[in-house]
Order: C-alpha cells, then structure tokens, then sequence
C-alpha cells in the first residue's frame, strides 16, 4: 500500500461522498432528449444557408478517417499518462441485498495496490448487480483484479424482482419505496365510447419490446489526472461541458477545476452524458493514489449498469370503421427501466386516432436503471403501433400503405409521410405484395411490411470560437464533441463554405471542455445546435477580416465577398457607372479583383481575427419524418428469419454531408435490425442476474446478417439543419415484424422475433410442414 | 484471470508430465482439485476457450501447459483420415479432401465461429471445449457443474439448453467437431502417461449423471493427439441451424453418415449436436433409412424417429422442431435429393 | 516473465505476467493501441491483429505465446513518417500514404466512432491479400467474426468490394 494513499478508513469516515443508494436516473446521468423546434422558422437574416453552396449538400469524406482506420486516433480507453494506475470497481453481485459485513484488510495490502474506496457501509441495501460499493487502483490491470476479488463480502440476500410480471403481482415483495409500480395518470383525447361505437372492426392484443442495452464499443469509463485541486479527466463521454459539471458537482470542486477532453469516444448511444459513478470514483482513487488513474469499465459492467433502453408493454385495444379511417385507441401500457427508473413511450405513435385513453405504469425491477437510447421512447411506439396497424388494415381488406396514408396527420415540412411512403414503395417493389401468409410452396416465406417514424432532432445552445491567422489557417474551436456521426467533417464544410475554402484548409478542434460551451450530443441535436454556430461564427470572422482588410485596401467593406478561394473585390457602384471616372478612362466597365485567401489573411498582420459566436435562430428546424419497408424471408421449418432488403425515405432539413449522412441511415437501420430480431438483455428470473453480458449471447448482426440498404435522402434546404441520428433506428424493426407477419401469416406481437416465439406462433396457427 | 505458471512443453511426454498430477506437490489435493473441475495443470493450443473460461475465473489453474508442439497434420490413412489434434480449424476446413470425402466434418469446420476462432482454435481444442452454458460461464452463479447445489437452467433461461437427457446438468455438447466424428465412427488417439490409446469417439464423452464437472472420459493428465476417421460412407452431409448467421452457436446441427447399396441406404449413422450434453446419436432415425431410398417422406419419417425421446425444458421446446429440420435437411442433402 | 514480440517488422522486448493477452501486453506495455479491448471474449473482433497471415483476436492468446510470430497490427499499415509525425490534431495521416484498404474504408465511409475500424481494416487486409476480388458474400463471410455497434457495416461493405491494389500476402 501507498503511504501517500489514504486507506479505506478514508471513504467510510466521508459519509458526504458515500454513494448514493437512492435511484435516481436524472442525477446519475443526465440526459438529453428529444427537442423540438418550429419546423420552418424564417431565415437568418444575416448569415442563411447559401442558395447554391459548393460543399453543403455534398460527399465529403470524414476529416477524422485517416486517423481512425489507420490506429492512430486516440481514445479514453488509449490515453496512456506517465504513472498512470489502473482502476477496478467493486460491484454488488447480487441483485437486491443488505451488507452484514465488508473486510477490506487483504486488498488493501496487496500487491501493487495504491488506493482504496468503498463507499457501502454495513446495513446499506443494493437493488441491482453491478450496484457500485467501492473501487481501487493498482499498478497493473492484473494487480487490481487480484485485489478486487481479496474484499470480503457477506451479505444478506433479499428477494428480488426479475421481471415486470414479478413486481406486479399483488404478492410481490415491496422491494421499491412507496412501491414496486407507479401508474401515471390517464392522458385522454376525444369519446372513447363514441369511438369504439363507430367502429367496425376491433382488434385486441398485447404487445411487447424487450430491453436492449447500448453496447458502446468503448465501454464507459475515463483516465484521471490531479495537478494539485485542478483535474483532468479524459472521458468517453457525449458531453464534455456536462461532465465537466457533474465532475465539479460530485467532487465539490469548481468547474473551473475542471477540464474534460473527449477527443474520441467509440459510441455512446444516449448512455454517455456525465462522469458517472465510475468517473467520480475514478478521480476519487486517483487523488487518494495521487496517480493518474486509468478506470475502463469491462463488457460485463458496460451491460449491467450503464443504461439500457426499457422494455415496453401495451395492452390494446382499437377501433376501424368500415371506410379505413381509425375511429378510437385504448390501451395499458407498462414497462421497467430497471431500480427505479422511467419507462414511458409515445403512443399511439404518428397516426390520428380520434379518440384515445392512454395509461402507463412505471414498473421497477431489480435491474440496471434505464438511460435515453437512440431515440427513446419511438421504438417501442412505433413497433406497438405500427403492427397494430397492419392488423386493423387485415381486418378491413386494405392495403397496409394505403391504410397507413388514410390515417395520416395533416401533412407540413415535418409531416411527409403521405409523399414518402410512395417512393419507398416504389423501391421495394410494393405492388409485389401479396396479402399475409405467402401462398408459395415450400418453407422459405417471402413478404414485405413497412411503417413509419418521426422524430424531433432541433438544437440550439452552441457557442463557438474563430481565429484567422495572417498565415490563412483557420482554427474553429467548439466544446461539442463527435460520437461517430461525422460531426467534426459537417463543421469544417460550413465554415469552409461560409470562408470560400477547402475543408483540409479548416482546423476543427472539438471534444474539450475548455472550448466555448456546446450542449451535449444526444436526441440528435448536435448538427441543429452546431452548424448554425458554425454559420454565425464563421459568418463573423469573415466580416472582421473584411473590415480589417477594407481600409488597407482602401475599399468599403460591402464590396469586398468571398470567393473560391479568395477574397473579391468589387467594383464600387460608383466605378462601375457608365459615366464614372474609370469608366470613362477605359471606356470598359471595371472588373472585379480577387485576391489569394493567403494574400487577404496577410493584410492581418499579427493579430489575428478573434470572434465569438453561438447558435442562433433561423439556421435550424425541429421535426423530421421518414418511413421504411422491409423485406425478408422466413424459414417456417426453423423460425429462422433473414431480412433481405430495408428501404429507408428520410428527411433531416439541410443535408450538410450527403455521405455520412447517408452512414447515419445505414446505422440506424442495422440497429433497428437488431431490435427487430437479435438483441435481448436476459436476466435469470430467479436472480435476476444478467445471463448474458457478453456480445456472444447477447446477439448483435454481423456482416453476415446485415440486409440490402437503400436510402433516399430527401433534402429540404429552406428548413435548416435538423439531426438524423435517431429517426432512421425508429421504424425498422416495426416495419420487419410486418414483413415477417405479411411472409408468414402469423401475428409477432412480441420482439426481438425469436425463432422459438415464431415456431411457437407458427404451431399455433397450424403446424409448420 | 488468476496468476498461474507457464510452462512450454516441448513435446507430448513433457506435457504429459507436467500436467500430471503427480508432478505437483499433494497428489490428493490435486486429485480432488481435478474431480471437481478444477484441475491445477491445464492444456493450452489455440487458447480461445481457456482464456475465456479463465478470464471468468471459471477455471483458475495454477498451470498451463502449452502443448502448441502437437501434430497438425492432416493426411490419408489406412483408408481413412488422420487429423492431428493441433491442426487448426480452417485448416481442416479448407482441406481439399476432407471436403471432398468428409463433407460432415468439413461443414462442421467451416460452421465454426469466426474466421478468427477458425484461425486460432484447433480440432483438440474444439472437442475439449467446455459448454458455453450461460450459468456455467457466469460467476455469479454455482451451478452444479461448478460444485453448487443446482442447475439454474431448470427453473431458469434454458432456450438455448439441451433437450435430451434427463440432467442433472443440462447443457448442450459445445463441440461442433465431435458431431461428424462420431457420424463417421472415428476414434480419438489419446496421450497419457501410460502411453497411447484409441477411444470410439461415441464412447468419449460422458452424461453429466456420470461426469458431472467434465464432459468425456479425458483425465486431467491426457490429452488428444489425434483423431482418426475410417473411411466414409458414400454420402454424408451435416447441416447446422443457426439463429445469427454471422458468429453464432448451432441451435441444432446434424451429420449423417450413409452407406449405400445403390440407391438404397445399407447402413446410417445419424448424430445431433447441440440438444444434449453430448453428441446424440440417435440410432432409431438410423433404422428408419436402413434399407430405404430416400425420399423426403423417408427423411422426415427419420427426423421424427430422432426427436421421439426428447424432453424439452419449459423454454426449449422449439428446439425439437430445429433439429428435426436439421437432421432431415442433412439427410436430404447427404442423399443429394 | 521475459517476452520477444516482432510486432510490425520491430522487435520489442518486455516482461510481463504470463497471464497477459497479447491484445493487453500491446496496449499497455508499447503503446500499440490500435487493437481495441471490446468483448475481450473472442466474440468481437476489435483486437483483431494478422499472425503470419491469418486473422487473430489478440484478446484470446497469451503475450507469452505470440513469440517467434510475425504479428501485425492496424499500425503497421501506415508506417508513420516519423519526420511529419502522424497525429496532429487536424488531419494526421496523411490520405495518400493509407493502405489500400484504409483508403478505401475513407472513401465508402466505413467507419463511424472507429473503435471496430482497427480490426475491420485487418480483417479486410487479410481477406484480400488471400482473395483479391471477393464476392460479396466471401467478403461478408471472411468479416464474420467482426461487429460494428454504428452500423458502419454497408461502407465496409462497399470499402472491401473496392479496395484495390493490395498485395497477395
């Protein structure tokens, strides 16, 4: 043991700092969801997106590739620092229970140990596995693990809640407080009476979503690095800004104090905004060992306890009248985040029911709590209502498109599913379609369903900082940071645009906390707060350096623009009068002149332009919409479904990089592609430990899995800058439950669509050969 | 993964030695150790699975022995096939002739894992492999195999668990290998320190109710240097059910073996993997084919007989349906109907 | 334990644990970070390096047990010209000096946050320099044992069907 290092005494004498055992989703990790916007707000007056841009709209390749593919882009998980130790967590292993007693003694002398923590005390309750009761740092990784496994635990183990199905029983245990289940209020719309009574058809199920869990390639975790009261953390994180806060607010310390870089992180999903208990831990031991402290999180714990999106149920029944139009919607509905967390979904989702009673039940289970996912919330909708549809379109002989389109909100920027479904019909061969069971001999089954998503995707809140050297590099400086979705390379094709450069010519430097404040990046805000800062920000440094240069050249400022390249001056509407001085010199009309970029940043002398700017209102919209179809073939001797073909019609305002926008499509897809079929976090239900926390068990698509993907981008320029993230992982998985359903004639109510739950549906429905 | 020794053995009699329990101190506790899965000297080849199960501190050896300086040939013998145990798993299925003549095994190569695992694993190391049960793998729980008082799987998530056998362990059979070998009537040529001896591959390995901490006859202090097939029936096959068709487990696979007089099936050997805890020859679904042509009808009236005696757990039933499909597939295919 | 390792043509010398993988002993002994610890199972594919010719998880083999093995990681694709460095914050590599495949991951956008990229690329490699014009399926079938938590798997796609000019290895 360190003499420098305080021993475990340390933690339990600092009861202020003792982890907090009281569920708390929101202060654990904050979250950033869905922002909506007006959807076509009125253009910026002085900076809009430029009618005919030269790189806006284009294929460019990501800034950051070279680094990426190359090995060479250094993530947390990479940050090596001179002395760094390395840090374990020490986990509960079960899922609910009280400590009896804690010995500490053997870890806390074992090899290599510099630092020990535990933040549990005797007495104190756990309510999931993996629940967070200590930490140490060790010289090497193998050091820490051995120590880890030296504490002593004994514990009382207290009946724990597996499932929904568990908690909700009347004779549940009381395992939360006040309760194991919190019913929200019913949310009511229209005469539900009047429209069940209108109704001619009525179709009655219950559906299911399981929990996926983010799987972040990089797990969660951080190196931490004290220069006396000052930190520095280097985070996997989607919010520098936000965990420089919650570093300062879990350690006690100013903000100023702290610096937290980010330059890559291997994915986040919406389960990365804040230090979490592992980085406060991680600072914790690395301040005790006075050492930089390593503390990366291993798959296991990246299952167990850093989100997961909830499991949704709905208990529905709804209404068709004999023209297709819906007539009334009313459904129960529950789920469980885990120890006490949310569970809520929109729903229905994007049709009109007129008349509808909504109520949903937060179930709380002893499981890791639930954070925002890619889109939250919209899968679980669209996939309970999405099938719903089809079904009340069987019932009433009517295409499930054309159905789908009668039952549309009033159409508007935001609002395009009538225009869409067409086109992506049209792509996967629609009129192809044969209605649900395919009538083909032999086991293999074809169909086709399709459904729709929408999703908000406005930001704002972004600040930047410009320099322009009198060398003619351009530095942009921003605290956002890039998850993956291409956010560096769509910033430096703004402000090249808005500079008349080459994106290799813009220097972005993101993903630090000491940068000027950006929001952090999830419900797909980042593009919508970013790229109007870009604009704004760009936008100025470009008129300081024209009003800089305007004396020196002896011009007024309004004649002086950017071009390819250069900076033109124009002729003054004086020269260029017919009877004007030069004119009458020359008798020819004067022409502009361009100067070199180069030339024109050298009028800057040494100081260079310095400007400020942020987000503003008029360069970003809220509100996109898409829809996809889906085709796949079902082995009915199996129950083994492979998805052939996903068709995907999707908007997001301005399109700033054609190509990794288009990438951002493909993502969301393959993930609803695992949704749809493969991924399930599965919890033993006598335990409720984890099965399978591992990517083995856990399924995820490979290159062999994955489908045909054909995206049509459709751009709306007058809109502004909306994010596309999350839209594109709405719809799929509904959309192959309709496939699947439409191929094998049997209804899925339930994903991920298993074989064993496709076989079982299949028995049911007449056996399978 | 707890600290351990390592030793390099540089050939079979060194690695015999040094996994043998004698050559450590307390040759009781070792003994016990061994009995109850926990042996303190073990085999490492291509390390894919022990790492694993180390990792998981399901195994926590005080020794590895590498024993990396087997024989990987693969080659024609007496008329059949000689696989040494450190020939690595792309190679066998890659082989030109395995391919040719024993299309079961090479299928079966093939199915495995990844190309990474393919790359690393070996034809040993996939028949040693320990199940991939999840309560097996998973600390947190004491499973029986593991020395504890239950089976999880009973009361618990056994979708992808056996069904057949009647426990008191439930896993399935993880090798994929074994499976072909068995269809084949070959034999495993196993190192110990009393010398060599050839085991019939469908007497290797052993129901928990017999082995409860391991799955075959192997002693902690022997290992499989080679395996030996006679030569084929005229047509085989194997097919495999997989729910991923990327990186994935069998949830039933099959391989059958048939020799023919004609048109006309003399003898058959029908093996599944993946529903028991080890291969699970299934000798009435033999019978069926013995002396018919195959038909479809044929070949389902076979995958029925196989399925008969399965006992499926509260959530595996779907299973029986799998390998149903799976063994008449291969039947169908190995007939080349 | 004293460990040679020829790791991209240069060999370095260490002692480690014989319990280290060869994935950790890169990672946290020379500073090759380009193999990424993901699953650390064998399931992923992140920490995939080439042993002479073949793709590897360097998560599942012992540091002790890749000696006398011709190992290459992502890294040593593009060896760093050590006059400009590599890294700057920027741009780093700069695009012409990329291995076929990598350019070709660049151009068909085969990558997002990049933390599969590493081993994609490898696996990429190794299939070409055995097959250079695969189809798509062998390509699907060779990347396998590879996954991507983005999605990025239609770019890789593409990037394996399109990269030309690697040599037979």
């Amino acid at each position: 043991m360190d003499s420098r290092a305080p021993g475990p005494g340390a933690g339990r004498r600092a009861p202020e700092n003792a982890h907090d055992r009281i569920p708390d989703p929101g202060s654990r990790s904050p979250q950033v969801a869905e922002v909506q916007a007006p959807a076509r707000p009125p253009q910026h007056p002085k900076y809009p997106w430029p009618e005919k841009p030269r790189l806006i709209g284009t294929r460019i390749s990501r800034l950051d590739g070279p680094l990426k593919v190359s090995g060479r882009a250094k993530y947390s998980y990479d940050i090596a620092r001179p002395g760094m130790l390395y840090g374990r967590i020490l986990r509960s292993p079960h899922a609910h229970a009280r400590l009896k007693s804690i010995d500490a003694a053997a870890a806390e002398k074992a090899p290599g140990v510099k630092a020990l923590l535990i933040t549990i005390k005797p007495g104190d309750k756990i309510l999931y596995p993996g629940e967070e009761i200590g930490a140490l740092a060790a010289a090497t990784e193998q050091q820490a693990a051995d120590a880890l496994r030296l504490i002593k635990l004994e514990w009382d183990v207290l009946p724990a809640l597996a499932t929904v199905e568990q908690a909700m029983r009347p004779e549940a245990p009381q395992v939360f407080t006040p309760a194991n289940t919190r019913r929200g209020t019913a949310q009511e719309d229209g005469d539900l009476a009047a429209g069940f009574t209108a109704a001619a058809h009525i179709v009655e199920g219950t559906y299911s979503t399981q929990v996926q869990t983010h799987t972040s390639l990089e797990t969660h975790g951080s190196v931490c690095e004290w220069n006396g009261d000052n930190l520095t953390a280097w985070v996997s994180t989607q919010a520098v800004h936000g965990t420089r806060e919650g570093f300062a607010a879990g350690l006690k310390i100013p903000q100023a104090n702290v610096r937290v870089i980010t330059e890559f992180m291997g994915g986040g999903f919406g389960s990365k905004f804040g230090p979490d208990i592992q980085g406060l831990l991680c600072a914790r031991v690395a301040k005790a060992a006075n050492a930089p402290v390593k503390m990366m999180l291993d798959r296991k714990e990246e299952h167990l306890v850093t989100g997961n999106r909830p499991s949704a149920f709905a208990r529905v029944r709804a209404g068709v009248a004999a023209d297709g139009k819906l007539t009334a919607f009313d459904a129960q509905t529950w789920g469980t985040g885990g120890a006490g967390a949310g569970s809520d979904y929109p729903l229905p989702y994007i049709y009109t029911f007129p008349n509808r009673r909504r109520t949903h039940t937060d179930v709380y289970i002893n499981a890791g709590q639930q954070r925002a996912m890619r889109a939250p919330g919209h899968p679980q909708g669209c996939f309970v209502t999405e099938v719903l549809m089809d079904e009340l379109a069987d019932r009433i002989r009517m295409d499930p498109m054309e159905f789908r389109i009668r039952n549309l909100p009033a159409p508007g920027p935001n609002a395009m599913w009538a225009k869409y479904f067409p086109m992506g019909a049209e792509r996967i061969n629609w009129k192809s379609r044969h209605v649900t069971g395919d009538p083909a001999p032999g086991p293999i089954k074809r169909g086709l369903g399709c459904s729709a998503n929408r999703w908000g995707g406005a930001g704002q809140g972004a600040r930047a900082h410009c320099e322009i050297t009198a060398d003619g590099s351009v530095v942009m400086r921003c605290g956002t940071q890039d998850i993956g979705t291409g956010n560096r390379t769509i910033m430096a094709m703004v402000v090249a645009e808005t500079l008349g450069l080459e994106v290799s010519q813009v220097t972005i430097e993101i993903g630090d906390s000491n940068h000027p404040f950006a929001p952090g990046s999830g419900g797909s805000t980042t593009a919508a707060a970013v790229m109007p800062a870009m604009r704004v920000t760009a936008g100025k440094a470009r008129d300081a350096l024209f009003e800089r240069m305007a004396p020196q050249l002896g011009v007024p400022i309004e004649q002086i623009s950017i071009g390819v390249g250069t900076v033109v001056v124009s002729p003054s509407t004086r020269d260029s009068l017919p009877d004007g001085p030069a004119a009458a010199r020359s008798g020819q009309p004067p022409a502009s002149r361009s100067i070199s970029w180069r030339d024109a940043c050298r009028l800057l002398g040494t100081v260079p332009v310095s400007v400020d700017g942020q987000w503003e209102r008029g360069l970003s919209a809220g509100g996109t919409s898409g829809v996809q179809f889906a085709e796949v073939e079902v082995d009915i001797e199996t129950g083994i479904t492979k998805v052939k073909k996903i068709v995907c019609v999707q908007d997001c305002g301005l399109i700033v990089d054609l190509k990794t926008a288009e990438t951002q499509c493909y993502g969301g897809i393959i993930s609803g592609l695992n949704y749809a079929v493969f991924e399930e976090r599965i919890l033993d239900r006598n335990t409720a430990n984890m099965v399978n926390p591992n990517m083995e068990w856990y399924h995820m698509a490979g290159p062999s899995d994955i489908p045909e993907i054909d995206v049509v981008l459709v751009d709306q320029p007058e809109r502004g800058v909306i994010g596309i993230g999350e839209p594109p992982a709405v719809a799929t998985a509904a959309a192959v439950a309709n496939a699947i359903r439409n191929a094998t004639g049997v209804t899925l109510r339930s994903i991920p669509i298993t074989p064993d739950k496709l076989l079982a549906e299949l028995q049911r429905a007449g056996g399978t050969n | 993964m707890k600290a351990f020794a390592y030793v390099n053995a540089a050939n079979e009699k060194e690695a015999i030695a040094a996994l043998s329990p004698s050559a450590r101190a307390g040759q009781r506790d070792a003994l016990t150790a061994a009995r109850s899965g926990q042996p303190s000297s073990v085999p490492i080849s291509g390390g894919m699975d022990l790492l694993g199960l180390m990792k998981d501190y399901i195994v926590s050896p005080d020794r590895v022995v590498s024993i990396k300086g087997l024989d990987q040939s693969i080659a024609g013998a007496d008329g059949g096939l000689r696989v040494g145990a450190a020939a690595k798993l792309a190679d066998l299925a890659e082989h030109a002739q395995v391919r040719k003549l024993y299309p079961a095994l090479a299928t079966a190569a093939d199915s495995v894992g990844t190309p990474q695992i393919r790359n690393m694993g070996t034809v040993g190391g996939n028949i040693m492999q320990r199940p991939r049960c999840w309560y097996f793998r998973n600390e947190e729980f004491n499973c029986l195999k593991k020395g504890g008082s239950r089976c999880f799987a009973v009361e618990g998530e056994n979708q992808f668990h056996a069904i057949f056998g009647d426990g008191p362990c439930h896993i399935v059979h993880p090798s994929s290998l074994a499976v072909p070998v068995i269809a084949y009537g070959g034999r495993f040529r196993v190192a110990g320190p009393n010398g060599s001896r050839d085991i019939d591959a469908g007497e290797f390995f052993q129901m928990p109710n017999t082995n409860l901490y391991g799955e075959s006859v192997l002693q902690p202090n022997e290992i499989i240097t080679h395996v030996i097939l006679p030569a084929p029936g005229q047509r085989s096959a194997g097919y495999e059910v997989r729910f991923k068709q990327s990186h994935d487990w069998p949830l039933a696979m099959a391989s059958v073996n048939l020799v023919m007089s004609g048109p006309t099936v003399k003898s058959a050997r029908i093996v599944m993997g993946a529903v028991a805890p080890v291969p699970w020859r299934v000798p009435a679904a033999e019978r069926v084919l013995a002396g018919k042509t195959i038909t479809e009808a044929v070949a389902v009236e076979a995958a029925t007989a196989a399925l008969a005696g399965a006992k499926p757990m509260s959530g595996n039933a779907y299973k029986i349906q799998i390998a149903k499909t799976a063994v008449k597939r291969a039947i169908l295919k190995a007939a080349g109907a | 334990m004293p460990v040679t390792l020829t790791i991209n043509g240069q060999r370095h010398q260490l002692r480690v644990e014989p319990r280290v993988t060869l994935l950790d002993a890169m990672r946290t002994r020379l500073d090759i970070t380009g193999p990424k610890r993901v699953c650390d199972r064998g399931a992923c594919g992140a920490c995939t390096v080439i042993i002479d010719g073949r793709t590897y998880y360097s998560c599942s083999m012992l540091a002790v047990e890749a000696q006398g093995r011709n190992i290459r990681t992502v890294e040593g694709l593009t060896p760093i010209d050590s006059a400009t460095g590599a890294t700057s914050r920027a741009g780093g590599v700069a695009q012409g000096k990329l291995h076929p495949v990598q350019q070709a991951f660049c151009d068909h956008d085969g990558l997002m946050c990049g933390f599969c990229t590493p081993g994609f690329v490898m696996s990429t490699v190794a299939l070409l320099e055995k097959n250079p014009n695969p189809t798509a399926e062998q390509a699907k079938r060779a990347l396998d044992g590879n996954l991507c938590r983005c999605g990025t798997n239609i770019g890789v796609l593409k990037a394996a069907l399109s990269a030309k000019g690697v040599v037979r290895g």
